[in-house]
């Protein structure tokens, strides 16, 4: 695995190196907490404290690791710990205002040419949305590293500290959850 | 369980593509003859594809800003942390030097001391006890004063 060059400069203390860590990671980063929490300004406030642990850690780490798996690890403990403080029921219970806070123009793809497609692209977005706004939080977590994430299963067993075939079996049940979750919110839709 | 059950669990995996490539193969080769597994899978596809297509939500620039002020703020109290650390560890070790070396001068001095005070004091014991406490009692003091003047300049920057 390549080593990171950033990763090197900031385990140096070059400030500039954590800059383009945050611009590189931001997007990822943040949509993997706002996955968790759900709520904006928790995830916001996790980013930050995500951050810092890096700086705290970064020393220990080493260099020659898979640096994204690392920075989900650190994200993901304080996120636990976060919920687990301020609402141990939302590890597995949905809430009612999830973390869907898109606007319609927001969910329109490029790929959706006419404004029907855009409507139709929309509407199914909105819907796969709320089912995983529904999920418990580690199956909602399994789907984005996977999906949005691109993470492999490898990656996925390693954030989440569970063996590759415990990540693998995660993920088969986080799908099927969601596609009851559809089934039933939406029942003769396109989902069954 | 029998092939068929066995691949029907691979095909969830399969749209998400987690499958090894010897699973891969198994579900390609069953559901070109199983018409029940093929219907499952073309089932999935959506799902994985709306799941990747979901729009991805942006931070505010100003998180990325107040995060980089706030990582700033604190790798320069890290640096800070660690310099005191390493300064503390020279400190130490310099006070323990001159405690041993210290032993040296007072074996010569004390034998004047207990000529005066008596036979029944081991006045070598005392006087380096003695002399051994007060370099740490000046310097835990001097370590105290640090901290209370490093701190309030830091409540005033």
């Amino acid at each position: 695995m390549a080593v990171d060059a950033d990763v090197v400069r900031l385990r140096r203390g070059d400030l500039n190196a954590l800059s383009e860590l945050i611009t590189r990671y931001q997007n990822r980063l943040y949509r993997y907490l706002l996955r968790i929490v759900r709520q904006p300004a928790e995830a916001e406030d996790l980013f930050q404290q995500t951050w810092l642990r890096v700086i705290e850690k970064i020393r220990s780490f080493d260099a020659s690791r898979n640096f994204d798996a690392w920075l989900f690890t650190l994200a993901r403990n304080l996120a636990i710990d976060h919920l687990r403080r301020i609402r141990p029921e939302s590890l597995d219970e949905p809430l009612a205002n999830s973390w869907h806070s898109e606007n319609v123009a927001d969910r329109i793809s490029s790929k959706d040419h006419t404004p029907l497609d855009h409507a139709l692209a929309a509407e199914r977005r909105t819907e796969i949305s709320e089912a995983m706004a529904g999920l418990p939080m580690i199956y909602r977590e399994v789907l984005t590293l996977r999906f949005e994430d691109d993470m492999k299963i490898e990656e996925i067993a390693q954030v989440t500290a569970v063996p590759v075939s415990t990540a693998k079996s995660r993920l088969r049940r986080s799908l099927e959850q969601l596609r009851d979750a559809l089934g039933a919110r939406y029942p003769g839709g396109t989902w069954q | 369980m029998n092939e068929h059950d066995k691949i029907r669990e691979l095909l969830a995996l399969a749209v998400a593509n987690a499958l090894t490539s010897a699973e891969e193969k198994q579900v390609a080769e069953h559901v070109r003859s199983c018409i029940a597994c093929s219907n499952e899978l073309e089932a999935w596809r959506p799902i994985a594809s709306e799941l990747r297509r979901l729009p991805t939500p942006q931070p505010s620039s100003w998180l990325v800003q107040a995060t980089l002020a706030r990582a700033e703020a604190k790798f320069t109290e890290q640096a800070e942390h660690d310099w005191n650390h390493r300064l503390l560890i020279i400190v130490v070790a310099f006070a323990w030097l001159l405690t041993i070396a210290s032993w040296a001068v007072f074996h010569v001095v004390s034998g004047r001391f207990e000529r005066l005070l008596g036979p029944q004091f081991s006045h070598t014991w005392i006087s380096f006890a003695a002399f051994t406490a007060l370099e740490w009692l000046a310097g835990g003091v001097a370590a105290v004063m640090l901290a209370i003047r490093q701190r309030g300049e830091r409540r005033l920057a």
